[in-house]
Order: structure tokens, then C-alpha cells, then sequence
């Protein structure tokens, strides 16, 4: 992978509406965070579990957004290659296809890390400024959470895009993001070690509020389960895109 | 600089217990124009493909301008080879001109050598349209200002006229001349010889996997041996008496010899004379080129 070959990932994304798929991300985490706000009978902005009502909305919206969006930037910025018989055009020009799933991260991977960054800078400021919730924020966690978020987008990212590479049939794709959703939101239901089992249940394993009995309250996230899925799910998209490199027709 | 460009040595390609290339001996003069023919399935975008190293060789290896091309060396060879294999590139979303401002970064190529790659292929008025609403005849002439834009010394073409009409398939043997005019080894595979024999002024001819044929058109027709044809006094007698040599009687009331040289010819009506037959003609039977790589593919060789 090259820097020329991560901007002309850039270049690949006009008319893509990939800018309209990130707003979409943004808006619909930001608004199930502030209906969780909303629709909560007991938000008082003088309590200092105030800004658990947020981390609750959010910890809730971006497994049900997230999934979704990633499969539809993944699928369409891979998909141009099956069309346009791009992997061959690259080849020739001395860009494995390994590699050029490695440039397609990287450059879907910034997107997706403004994105998380944003919606979660978004949702503080509406917290302070709107809201006007009075005590501090609890940024440490706050922070923490939209790191371990940005990891499993990252990660469930770099997977759709070797799926969408390795499955021409987009639809296959955007399945799985629809099951990935589904996953990621019962996960919250289930077991913890249940969550362990596939990248989605991941968003579970990073919730860092919810109701506990009729009360929302911070909740401790999983930091070492985020990080093996890091590891891991990077081990993966290594080993698969220099097998990508040697595979053959 | 060497006399040929591309050479491989008994370039074998295996699936399993599929032989899809077999000692494969290519040789192409540099500044040719190589028309590398076959029928579909022959194994000619598996050599292509071993040529620009997408794919490894079982066995045996690829020289392309006097040096090994193995991984190591393809990303440094690939700078001087255009190529366009299977179906024409292009990014279906972007203009014609985003998608060679793609292979400029790429490749790191400057303004002036797109735009030579662009006029060569005559798409200077088309570069603001989507590629989507592109005619397949300009999908392929972008697919070549791609591999031009780089200014190669090789250019591969894996069938460049497949689903060209007429007009699109001349426009595109021009090319092909303007392009070796200029100095550029141009490989193009086909599977109908009609399409390239204008063209090219090397030959090679695939057949399941075998290179059957390697040399010029002259020295194909020489090579192919067509049947002698004799005319004389009751046909159906001189058959029977040239048994020995497959003789058969034609449709025309001739008699056909199959494998004959010269020399054999000569006594063949040495004999029929000493027989008493009366000649009245000996010639050999008119081949188009057509004929000869339809004789050639479909019996398997020479």
C-alpha cells in the first residue's frame, strides 16, 4: 500500500455520496442520543448522572447505526473494483489486491474516525451547551468509550471490506450489516461471553451506560475484550490481504 | 537494446491436474507487433496473465526485457508494460478524465504523457463523460489510454476487438500500426486471425495449451503444407492407385494428397504418368490464413 494509492481511494469516492452515508452516521447516532434524553421522565440536568442519559443513547445508537453503514461504505467503495475490473488495473500498475483492500481502509478507515470523533464531540457539546447539564462531564469515560467504539468501527470496517472484496454479490454484504446490527443491539441482552463471539456483540462490550433497574447509570467497559478484538481482527485482515496478494483465479 | 522483448522458456501452468499452458517457448522480436492467436480456452490470457506475473508459472520463466519476472521484479517491470486484460478498466462512476487522473497518481506520470495517451486513442472530446455511458468501443480505447499513458516499450492486449463492431475493430488496427510505428512491441491475442493477420507481422497460434505455430505469415502458409490437387483422366482410378498416400477424390473430380512436399509431389505424377493417367494440372489447394489456423486449432498442431 502506497500513499498515492490511499488518495486515490479519496479520488474513487466521488459520486459515491460517501459524504451523505458519514451524515446519515452522524444524525442518527446523534439523534437516538438525544431522544434518549428526551424521552427520559427523570433527566435533570443538575444531577451528575445527567450525562449518563447520553453515554446511554449513544451506547444504544451506534450498534444500531453503525453496522449497517459500515457494510454500505465498504460494499460501495469495493464494489467499483469488481465493476470497473479494477483489482486486474491496479495489478498492472503494480497495486496487489491485498494491498489495495489495505489503501481502501485506510482511507474509509479516516472517514469513519472523523465520524466517531464528531458524533461523540456532538453529543458533548449538546450535553453542556443545550442541555445544560451542570456538573462536570466525565470525560476519562467519555473518552474511553469513543475509543473502544472507533475500534470495533474499525474493526467491523476492515471486515466488510474483505467480505465485499472476497463476495462480488454486494447484497451478501449488506446481509451481513443488517445481521450485524441485529446482533449488536440483542447483545446487550445476553451474556457478556456471548457478546465475545462475533465483532458486533464487540458494541455491547463498550457500553458505558444503561438501566440498571429504572435507574441509567455508567456502566465499566471491557477495555481488554476491545483490545483483543483490535489484535485479532488486525491479525486477520493482515494474513487475508497478503493471501489476497497470492491468490489466483 | 535486445533483439526480443518477451521470452519464456517451457512456461507450464497447472490447476490441479489441469494443464492450462505447457512449455510454452514464446519469442517476440522487440518493435513487433505479435498477433498471439487461439482458440477460446487455448491458454492465452493464462500466458498473458504469467507474462505480467498476475499469475505464477508452474514451471519454467518469463524474460521480459532481458530480465527474470518473478514478484520481486514486477512492480519495477510493470513501469515499461501496458497492458489490458479480460475486460477494458474503467471506474464506471468517474469521468474518463478522473479515471486517468487515477492511473497519473498511480503511476506518478506528468500531465503531457496522459494527454499523449488520451489522442492516441482519439477520446480527447469524451474525457468529461461518465464511463458509464461510454460505448464499449470507448470503454476500450480508455482501457488502452490507461496502459499508454505510461509510455510503455510493451503493450499486452488480451482480444482488445472482442465486441467491437466493424468500424471499431479497424480503428483499432490502426491504432495497433500507429502504436508499432511509433516504436512500441504491441502482444494481441485473438481467437478469430481475420482480426490481427493485417496487423501483426509475427504469428504465434495456441493451441490447448501447445504453441503450434510461431513465425511469420509466409512461413505459416510454407509450414501448413496444404494438399496437392491433380486433375487428370479417370480421377477415381489415380485415387485408388495413391491409396498409400491418403489419396481422396474431391467434389470437383480431383484428386487431394495430403502431406505432400515437392520432391513427393514429383513423383506422385512421376507415377500416375508411368500408370498412364493423363495430367492436365497439378497444383496446390488455395488457403486463406483463415483456413490454415482453422486446420492448425482444430487438429492440434502442425
Amino acid at each position: 500500500m502506497t500513499a498515492r494509492a490511499v488518495v486515490n481511494e479519496f479520488a474513487k469516492m466521488r459520486h459515491l455520496r460517501v459524504g451523505l452515508v458519514a451524515t446519515i452516521m452522524v444524525i442518527g447516532v446523534l439523534a437516538l442520543s438525544l431522544f434518549a434524553v428526551v424521552s427520559s421522565p427523570d433527566f435533570d440536568p443538575d444531577s451528575p448522572q445527567a450525562w449518563n442519559a447520553l453515554l446511554a443513547g449513544m451506547s444504544l445508537g451506534v450498534p444500531l447505526i453503525s453496522p449497517l453503514l459500515l457494510a454500505v461504505l465498504a460494499s460501495r467503495q469495493t464494489d467499483i473494483e469488481h465493476q470497473g475490473n479494477g483489482w486486474l488495473l491496479q495489478s498492472t500498475s503494480g497495486i496487489t489486491p491485498g494491498g489495495l483492500c489495505r489503501a481502501k481502509f485506510a482511507a474509509l478507515g479516516v472517514i469513519v474516525t472523523a465520524v466517531t470523533i464528531v458524533t461523540s464531540l456532538i453529543v458533548l457539546v449538546f450535553g453542556k451547551v443545550l442541555a445544560g447539564i451542570l456538573p462536570p462531564a466525565p470525560l476519562g469515560h467519555w473518552a474511553g468509550f469513543t475509543l473502544c467504539m472507533l475500534v470495533i468501527n474499525l474493526a467491523v470496517l476492515a471486515l466488510h471490506i474483505l467480505l465485499s472484496a472476497k463476495v462480488e454479490n454486494q447484497l451478501v454484504a449488506l446481509g451481513v450489516g443488517v445481521l450485524g446490527c441485529i446482533l449488536a443491539v440483542f447483545s446487550q441482552g445476553l451474556p457478556p461471553a456471548t457478546a465475545h463471539v462475533t465483532p458486533w456483540g464487540y458494541y455491547s462490550l463498550a457500553q458505558a451506560a444503561g438501566y440498571q433497574g429504572d435507574q441509567i447509570q455508567a456502566m465499566p467497559i471491557s477495555y481488554p475484550s476491545i483490545a483483543a478484538l483490535a489484535v485479532i481482527v488486525g491479525l486477520v485482515f493482515a494474513v487475508l490481504t497478503v493471501r489476497f496478494d497470492r491468490q489466483e483465479d | 537494446m535486445s533483439s526480443t522483448i518477451v521470452e519464456t522458456s517451457n512456461l507450464t501452468k497447472r490447476y490441479g491436474q489441469r494443464t492450462v499452458v505447457e512449455n510454452l517457448n514464446l519469442s517476440i522480436p522487440t518493435g513487433s507487433v505479435y498477433g498471439f492467436l487461439g482458440p477460446n480456452g487455448a491458454g492465452k490470457s493464462t500466458t498473458m496473465k504469467m507474462l505480467l506475473s498476475l499469475i505464477q508459472p508452474s514451471s519454467g520463466e518469463v524474460q521480459i526485457m532481458g530480465q527474470p519476472m518473478t514478484r520481486g521484479t514486477r512492480r519495477k517491470l510493470l513501469g515499461g508494460i501496458g497492458s489490458l486484460i479480460e475486460a477494458p478498466p474503467g471506474y464506471a462512476h468517474l469521468t474518463g478524465a478522473e479515471n486517468m487522473r487515477l492511473v497519473q497518481r498511480m503511476l506518478g506520470l506528468n500531465r503531457q504523457q496522459v494527454d499523449y495517451a488520451i489522442r492516441a486513442v482519439r477520446l480527447q472530446d469524451q474525457m468529461g463523460k461518465k464511463v458509464r455511458n461510454y460505448s464499449l468501443g470507448m470503454k476500450q480505447r480508455l482501457g488502452i489510454a490507461m496502459a499508454l499513458a505510461r509510455q510503455p516499450q510493451l503493450l499486452i492486449l488480451d482480444e482488445p476487438t472482442n465486441g467491437l463492431d466493424p468500424a471499431g475493430i479497424e480503428e483499432m488496427r490502426t491504432l495497433l500500426r500507429r502504436l508499432a510505428g511509433d516504436g512500441v512491441t504491441v502482444m494481441v491475442s485473438s481467437h478469430l486471425l481475420g482480426e490481427i493477420d493485417k496487423t501483426a507481422n509475427v504469428l504465434g497460434i495456441l493451441s490447448g495449451g501447445r504453441m503450434i505455430f510461431q513465425g511469420s505469415r509466409s512461413e505459416l502458409m510454407v509450414a501448413s503444407n496444404p494438399d496437392v490437387r491433380i486433375t487428370c483422366s479417370n480421377p477415381h482410378a489415380a485415387a485408388v492407385t495413391l491409396k498409400s498416400f491418403s489419396a481422396r477424390l474431391t467434389d470437383d473430380g480431383e484428386v487431394a494428397v495430403p502431406g505432400l512436399d515437392d520432391r513427393q509431389t514429383a513423383g506422385v505424377v512421376a507415377a500416375l504418368v508411368g500408370e498412364g493417367f493423363g495430367i492436365t494440372g497439378v497444383r496446390r489447394q488455395e488457403q486463406t490464413l483463415e483456413d490454415v489456423f482453422m486446420t492448425l486449432t482444430a487438429g492440434g498442431g502442425l
